[in-house]
């Protein structure tokens, strides 16, 4: 057969009635009835219905295809036939033609599926029955099975309109897609680096870029303006269900411009990119402050898609009488509230007391709740009668409460605790109350971020160091000054989660001098760590800024996938492993021989999990997770080897006895009494005298995992 | 501290007046058994700094009969093999009897060497409660004394059962007041033909000096067999360093012992700390259990089906004979030199047997002696007939031959 007269299936309709076709692709199901064999032949345009019948195939071919199985990839010639009235199949695209075939070539076999692939039944009216629960790493083991259902199919091909739009877009604004390297230098600051060993530079390592920051930034400086590229970057950080090691970026940089032209740019991006999902987004995306993102929200990346924003009522409470309010506000706290309209049916006196109240809001951080139920002539709660008239009063109006409204407040001596847990009970009754909208899209700019944030030393980077302050007159040396300081930095946030951020770039070498005072870092220290960038800055840097935004998450939401793995080919599972390679895995000593890497935990350390499969000792070493050195090598492999052929004398010598593990009767003691024993010694803390390294009241220990 | 004790004590006076059954008695022990407010690091970085919070049950039981405790004295890594222990000299220097943790045949051992009394009473008898032991199914408190009735009166201190150590069997207790009176003779006692494979010239010498001793007091002499006997090595072995690398894995580094200064996670924290820890000779035993337990634990199980087999046959030889006797240590094979677990095997090999079975075994001096080199009498009874035993080794060493009891 000719592929190159090869037509596609789903592309097939009436109009090609009496065609004689050649088709090729996959039998995504079969339906044999007797005498006439059907089959649905997918690829990658779609679905159409094969016949098989002695009539128009003849007897050949007829037995050729009794012995077709799911997922065989074959070839057809047959003839584009008009179905019989009621036999059509509105489930698919070509349900209204069926082919009558009269060639058939078996092009591949294949084996027993590990899962069903057909999505699609043969019968109208009747959904394909599909096992749910095929466990994702099943799906990710035989991925180029998983891939071969038209749902995965649609969401690779969905991604690439996505990444096509963005080009076709930047290309039209003059912008440039420039690769930068993916070997290149470890920087200390951000996630942690995966690093690549170099053979020619034995115990040196390039890393995996974090992100192209610094190199888009040359770029800058390279006169190219405005650059764009979709790019890998890689961050070795802790376990997330809907994090991966690797994750591409929409990374962009231009100079010359400034905020309103990358807010102008990137919503008209988005919005095309929004589209190929058939989401429309409404322009211009709304701005809100840092600070009033937090004050109604608790979170720099608010959810609008529902209300219940914050009210502050701090200022209701000034004269209290109520003790713990006094108290708070006395340290110079705050107290905010929510109101959850119309919900005090479902949120009881004892939803609310024991649960919010005593359970899930202390998981929040806060160490209480206030809650009160608007009720006909005013409020009830368990501690509304130690509010004067005035403050009900006040609650109510402040509020905008009316009868069945519940409204909740946090109070906390630290306004940011405050937030935060406010802002996840906000979520949390969102989600519980059933008041998040499905197919609501709410993108909004977050703006004006703090450039620092305070820690135990200083000062730190809330974005990065090269971004710049909103004005440049600051004393590097003064703290409580630092702290003030507004960054040129903004997010692009929908729906809860941030879709990506950018930043105007500090373009003066001196700016970026006194940045890196403020931070603590001597010109030393800078110099070793970006010395490369900023001498960059040295030769005429122009005003420039950029953004980057993560395309799986994107992808992921403009297909409102669950996942960001249905939208990546080949991704690793919530564990960083891939199931269908077993990255990572263990290699040879001989290949850490020749990267110098034998040695690399010093003078006789193992390495854990390195090189255990080829040495027992070592095996043996990191089970009983005991270090060994050089010098005990030679003793533990001797006594190991004297092991092995105890094993074997003791095999030989078995017999059938049962195993004795004890020359007594072995019986069950139970303790009496049913309370649990505390050790007198915990009580005293007598039971830290012994500990190596104690902190308060608890065993100090190292992190559990890195 | 000094050479010979880690920990000295200073004040061990008895109440005056007072009158126990073990007053006046100086009774050293080793830094292993848990002693409140004194170090008791049993020879191991695994327990730098350890001070324990109770007393163990026996030191409960020794103060309160009345017993001087004089201190403990130096010991091996976690008391496997008897390099760097210290008993002998602090009995040498007045303690009147020392309380050693027996898991090979290291009481006895030690007694053979220096010409005193050892005793490994039946497994299950004392409690080990307060123990920081290795070998949970083997090992037992041992006691070395110049002479059996200290034996015999520290052991009635000490045994009996202790609800706070689950592991000894509810069975009647040992009879102890018995070990005092007067012993019928003659006994049976079997020579096991296998264990003469084992013995040099002139250790087959001593031995049938010892015996011919034991004829002249009373005891009838007769060859027995236990076909498995060669195998009490490799099952104790196999079986030991299991429980041993079993036991130490409470080695932690957290509650408490040494931590090491490296360790940025869990995993690394405890690899350094434990590689630290443990010393190289320890480590290849505790490298030998983790092999069996993790790599071959089928090899585990067949050492306990060939112990089954061993107690089985131990058993029955005990239907023809009383007792079984046996050398105590090899000449040439000295455990206090002992730099390998092969080498520690090697010099306990006559008194293994025992602890598999958890059978009583007592060492009688100036028995088993020729040309001057004395190499021990051990004699072997059935589990829990101790009573009996320390009877038999009291005839043996105290009876002048044809005449009274001395």
């Amino acid at each position: 057969m000719i592929f190159s007269e090869r037509l596609h299936c789903g592309l097939l309709g009436l109009p090609d009635v009496g065609a004689e076709v050649l088709l090729a692709g996959w039998v995504d199901a079969l339906r044999d009835h007797g005498e006439v064999l059907f089959i649905h032949l997918r690829d990658r345009s779609g679905i159409v219905q094969v016949v098989f019948s002695p009539e128009s195939s003849g007897t050949v071919v007829c037995a050729a295809a009794g012995g077709l199985r799911a997922e065989y990839c074959i070839c057809v010639k047959g003839r584009v036939v008009k179905r019989i009235e009621g036999t059509e199949n509105p489930g698919i695209a070509t349900g209204e033609i069926e082919v009558a075939a009269t060639e058939l070539a078996v092009l591949s076999k294949a084996g027993t599926l590990p899962f069903q692939i057909s999505e699609k039944s043969m019968v109208a009216g009747v959904s394909a029955k599909r096992d749910e629960n095929v466990s994702e790493d099943l799906r990710l083991q035989y991925r180029y099975l998983d891939l071969r259902r038209p749902t995965m199919q649609d969401h690779l091909m969905k991604r690439h309109r996505v990444a096509k739009v963005v080009r076709d877009y930047l290309d039209e604004q003059g912008f440039v897609e420039v690769e930068t390297p993916m070997l290149t230098k470890s920087t200390p600051e951000g996630a942690r680096d995966y690093l690549v060993p170099s053979r020619h530079y034995p115990k040196n390592f390039y890393a995996l870029p974090q992100s192209p920051q610094l190199f888009k930034q040359l770029l800058m400086v390279s006169g190219m303006e405005r650059y764009f590229q979709i790019v890998r970057c890689f961050r070795d950080e802790d376990l997330r269900p809907n994090r991966q090691p690797e994750f591409t970026q929409l990374d962009l940089e231009a100079s010359f411009i400034d905020e309103e032209f990358l807010y102008s740019l990137f919503e008209e991006l988005t919005v095309r990119m929004f589209r190929i999902g058939g989401v429309e987004l409404p322009r211009p995306y709304p701005r809100m402050t840092w600070l009033d993102a937090m004050n109604a929200t608790g979170s720099d990346r608010p959810d609008l898609r529902f209300g219940m924003t914050f009210k502050d009522a701090t200022d209701i409470f000034t004269n209290t009488s109520y003790g713990i309010f006094k108290q708070i506000l006395g340290r110079g706290g705050c107290i905010k509230g929510i109101n959850v309209k119309g919900q005090s049916e479902r949120l009881s006196k004892n939803v609310l007391q024991n649960e919010y109240a005593k359970e899930i809001v202390p998981g929040f951080g806060a160490k209480g709740m206030t809650w009160m139920r608007v009720v006909d002539g005013g409020l009830e709660s368990n501690i509304v009668q130690f509010f004067s008239d005035a403050e009900r009063q006040a609650i109510l109006e402040r509020f905008e409460a009316e009868k069945g409204d519940v409204i909740l407040m946090i109070a906390d001596p630290s306004w940011s605790l405050v937030c935060s847990a406010l802002g996840q009970l906000r979520l949390h009754l969102a989600d519980r109350l059933g008041l998040i909208p499905g197919d609501v899209y709410y993108p909004l700019w977050v703006t004006d971020f703090p450039l620092f944030e305070a820690t135990e030393h200083g000062v730190t980077s809330s974005h990065h160091p090269f971004t710049m302050p909103d004005r440049t007159d600051f004393d590097p040396e003064n703290v409580d000054e630092l702290l003030t300081l507004k960054s040129r930095a903004y997010d692009l946030v929908m729906n809860g989660e941030e879709l990506g951020g950018g930043s105007i770039r500090i373009n003066d070498r001196a700016l970026q001098n006194r940045i890196f005072k403020a931070l603590g870092l001597s010109d030393a220290e800078a110099g070793e760590k970006f010395g490369f960038f900023l001498k960059a800055l040295e030769y005429g840097a122009p005003p420039h800024g950029g953004i980057a935004l993560g395309m799986d998450r994107v992808v992921a939401m403009i297909l409102g996938t669950p996942s960001i793995r249905e939208v990546i080919a080949f991704p690793k599972n919530r564990s960083a492993y891939c199931p269908l390679t077993d990255a990572p895995s263990t290699v040879a000593s001989a290949q850490l021989a020749e990267l110098g890497l034998l040695d690399l935990g010093g003078a006789g350390q193992v390495l854990p999990g390195t090189g255990e499969q080829q040495d027992l000792v070592d095996r043996l070493s990191w089970v009983s997770r005991i270090a060994i050195d050089v010098t005990e090598q030679a003793d533990i492999k001797a006594a190991v080897a004297d092991a092995l052929n105890m094993a074997d004398l003791v095999r030989d010598n078995a017999g059938n006895d049962e195993p004795m593990f004890s020359v007594v009767a072995v019986e069950n003691h139970t303790r009496g009494g049913t309370a649990p024993r505390v050790s007198e010694f915990s009580q005293t803390g007598e039971i830290f005298k012994n500990a190596p390294a104690k902190k308060g009241g608890f065993f100090k220990v190292a992190a559990v995992l890195e | 501290m000094s050479d010979i004790y880690t920990y000295k004590n200073v004040s061990s006076d008895v109440p005056a007046g007072a009158v126990s059954p073990l007053s006046g008695v100086r009774v050293v022990v080793q830094p292993n058994i848990s002693v409140r407010g004194w170090p008791c690091d049993a020879g191991s970085g695994a327990l730098e700094g350890f001070v324990p919070l109770q007393d163990a049950a026996v030191i409960t039981r020794l103060k309160s009969a009345g017993a001087l405790l004089a201190g403990s004295s130096r010991m091996s890594e976690l008391g496997f093999g008897l390099v760097g222990e210290t008993t002998v000299r602090a009995l040498e220097e007045g303690a009147d009897v020392a309380v050693m943790t027996d898991t090979m045949g290291e009481a006895r051992v030690t007694a053979a060497a220096n010409g005193l009394f050892g005793f490994k009473p039946s497994f299950g008898v004392v409690s080990r409660f307060g123990l920081i032991g290795l070998v949970p199914s083997m090992e037992c408190a041992g006691l070395v004394a110049r002479d059996l009735d200290t034996i015999v009166d520290v052991m009635t201190a000490i045994a009996g059962k202790d609800p706070n150590d689950p592991s000894m069997p509810d069975e009647p207790a040992v009879d102890l007041a018995s070990a005092r009176e007067g012993f019928e003779c003659p006994f049976r006692a079997g020579v096991v033909k296998e264990s003469m494979d084992l013995l040099n010239e002139t250790e087959v010498r001593s031995f049938k000096a010892g015996l011919a001793r034991m004829e002249a007091v009373g005891a009838v002499i007769q060859e027995v067999s236990l076909p498995g006997y060669s195998l009490f090595r490799t099952v104790h072995n196999t079986v030991a360093s299991v429980e041993a690398s079993s036991s130490a894995g409470k080695y932690d580094s957290v509650r408490f012992g040494h931590r090491a200064p490296q360790g940025k996670n869990w995993n690394e924290m405890y690899l350094a700390s434990r590689g630290e820890s443990f010393r190289s000779l320890v480590k290849a035993f505790l490298f030998q259990g983790a092999f069996f337990q993790f790599e071959d634990y089928g090899a585990f199980e067949d050492a306990c089906r060939i112990r089954n087999r061993l107690v089985g046959e131990t058993m029955d030889v005990f239907r023809t004979v009383d007792f079984l006797v046996f050398p105590t240590r090899r000449t040439g094979h000295d455990p206090w030199e002992a730099a390998s677990v092969k080498a520690v095997y090697e010099s306990f090999l006559l008194t293994l047997p025992a602890n598999v079975t958890g059978s009583p075994a007592v060492q009688v001096p100036a028995c088993n002696v020729d040309g001057g080199v004395d190499i021990g009498l051990q004699v072997m009874g059935k589990r829990l007939d101790d009573a009996r035993l320390l009877c038999a080794a009291s005839a043996i060493a105290y009876t002048v031959p044809g005449g009274n009891a001395a």
